[in-house]
C-alpha cells in the first residue's frame, strides 16, 4: 500500500470508522490516483511529477481523513458503543456458546448413556469410540468456547486499531465468567427420567480450594485470551506507533 | 475563471447535490464524477478529488444511491446511480438550493431589504 494510503489507513481506523469502509475508501482512491497519474502522464509530465501532481489533486491525508470521519454512519460499535462491543456481546455470546454446550451434553447423555443418573461418567466404565469421541469433543468446546470469544474481541480491537481498556475489561469479564460456570445435571429433577442440565456462573465455591481454583482457571483463560493481541501490539510497537 | 481555493468540507450540502444531478444523468465512478464536476462548473467548484468517495458512501448508505462494480479496460470499477429516494431527495435539495439562491439574489441586487440601505 503507498505511504499516504497507509497513514490514511491507520488515521481512520483509530478514528472509528469500519474497517469494510476503510478498505473501500482505499480501493476508490487508489483506483482514482491511478486515474488521475495516468491523466497527468498524458499530459505530458514524466513519472514522478504526474504522481506528486496526482496525489496533490487527490487530496491530503488530512483532508482525505476528516471528510471520511466527518460521516457518522461509518463508525464502527466499538466506537459507538465499545460497552456492548466488548462487554455485553462477548458473555451473550459465552452464554449462547454454553447452551450449545448443554444440549450436546443432553443429546450424548440421551444417546450414549441412556441409564446413568449423570452424563459426567458411565456407571459402567469408561467410555470407548465414538461415544468417547463425541464427549471429548464436547469437553473441547466448552472449555475452548471462552478462549475462542476472547480471540474475537481481541481480533476486533486489533483491526480497529483500538486502546486496550475495553478489551481488558472484556476478556476479564469472559475469563470470570469461563472459570466459574459450573454444570449441574440430574435425571430425577424432570419427571420422566428425561434428565435436566442447568448451568450457573459468576460464584465461587465456598471453600478456599475452590475459590484458589476459579481464580487459576480465570488466569489461564485471561492469558489465552490476551496472549495474541499482545503479541500483535509487540509487533506493531517493532513496526511502527499503534 | 479562476478556480477556487479546495475546500476541505467541499462545501456541505452542495456536493449531494451536484453528485445527484450528476448521477440522474447517467452512471458514474469516480474519477469521471470528479471530472464532470469540475467541467460542468468551468472549475469553479475545485475539490479535494478523494473526499468525493465519503460523500457517495454516504448517500449509498442513505438510500439515495445505488453501486455496481463494472470491468471497463480490464478495471474493476465502483458505478454510482441515482435511486427513487435519491431523486426525491435531488428535487428536495433543488428546491432549498434554488430558495437560496434566489433570496441572496435578491439580496445582492437590492431587494426590499437591500434598497433600505443608503
Amino acid at each position: 500500500m503507498a505511504k499516504p494510503f497507509h497513514e490514511l489507513r491507520e488515521r481512520l481506523l483509530r478514528a472509528g470508522v469500519t474497517p469494510r469502509h476503510v478498505r473501500r475508501y482505499l480501493t476508490e482512491l487508489a483506483d482514482h490516483l491511478a486515474d488521475l497519474r495516468a491523466e497527468e502522464e498524458r499530459a505530458g509530465r514524466s513519472r514522478a511529477d504526474a504522481e506528486s501532481a496526482a496525489l496533490a489533486r487527490l487530496g491530503g491525508v488530512d483532508n482525505l481523513a476528516k471528510a471520511m470521519i466527518e460521516q457518522r454512519q461509518f463508525q464502527s460499535w466499538c466506537v459507538r458503543a465499545p460497552w456492548a462491543m466488548f462487554c455485553l456481546a462477548p458473555l451473550c455470546l459465552l452464554a449462547g456458546a454454553y447452551f450449545v454446550a448443554c444440549v450436546y451434553l443432553w443429546f450424548g447423555w440421551r444417546i450414549f448413556l441412556p441409564g446413568a443418573d449423570t452424563p459426567f461418567g458411565s456407571p459402567t466404565g469408561p467410555m470407548y469410540g465414538f461415544a468417547n469421541i463425541y464427549f471429548q469433543a464436547g469437553k473441547l468446546y466448552y472449555f475452548g468456547a471462552p478462549v475462542l470469544v476472547g480471540w474475537g474481541i481481541g481480533l476486533i480491537a486489533a483491526r480497529q486499531r483500538l486502546k486496550a481498556v475495553w478489551l481488558t475489561v472484556g476478556l476479564v469479564l469472559i475469563a470470570w465468567m469461563g472459570a466459574t460456570s459450573r454444570i449441574h445435571a440430574s435425571r430425577t429433577a424432570v419427571p420422566g427420567g428425561l434428565g435436566h442440565i442447568s448451568m450457573n456462573f459468576f460464584t465461587l465455591g465456598a471453600s478456599g480450594q475452590a475459590i484458589s481454583d476459579g481464580l487459576l482457571h480465570a488466569l489461564v483463560i485471561l492469558t489465552l485470551t490476551v496472549l495474541p493481541y499482545l503479541i500483535w501490539r509487540l509487533q506493531k510497537a517493532h513496526s511502527g506507533p499503534v | 475563471m479562476v478556480a477556487r481555493e479546495t475546500n476541505p468540507n467541499f462545501m456541505n450540502g452542495v456536493p449531494e447535490l451536484l453528485i445527484l444531478r450528476l448521477l440522474q444523468q447517467e452512471e458514474m465512478y469516480g474519477y469521471e464524477i470528479v471530472q464532470a464536476i469540475r467541467s460542468r462548473t468551468d472549475a469553479v467548484i475545485a475539490v479535494g478529488e478523494g473526499v468525493v468517495y465519503p460523500v457517495l458512501h454516504g448517500l449509498e448508505r442513505d438510500g439515495a444511491l445505488r453501486s455496481r462494480r463494472k470491468k471497463v479496460n480490464g478495471r474493476s470499477r465502483i458505478y454510482y446511480s441515482v435511486t427513487v429516494k435519491g431523486s426525491h431527495r435531488l428535487d428536495d435539495l433543488s428546491e432549498a438550493w434554488t430558495n437560496l439562491v434566489v433570496a441572496i439574489q435578491k439580496l445582492l441586487t437590492g431587494g426590499q431589504h437591500g434598497e433600505a440601505i443608503p
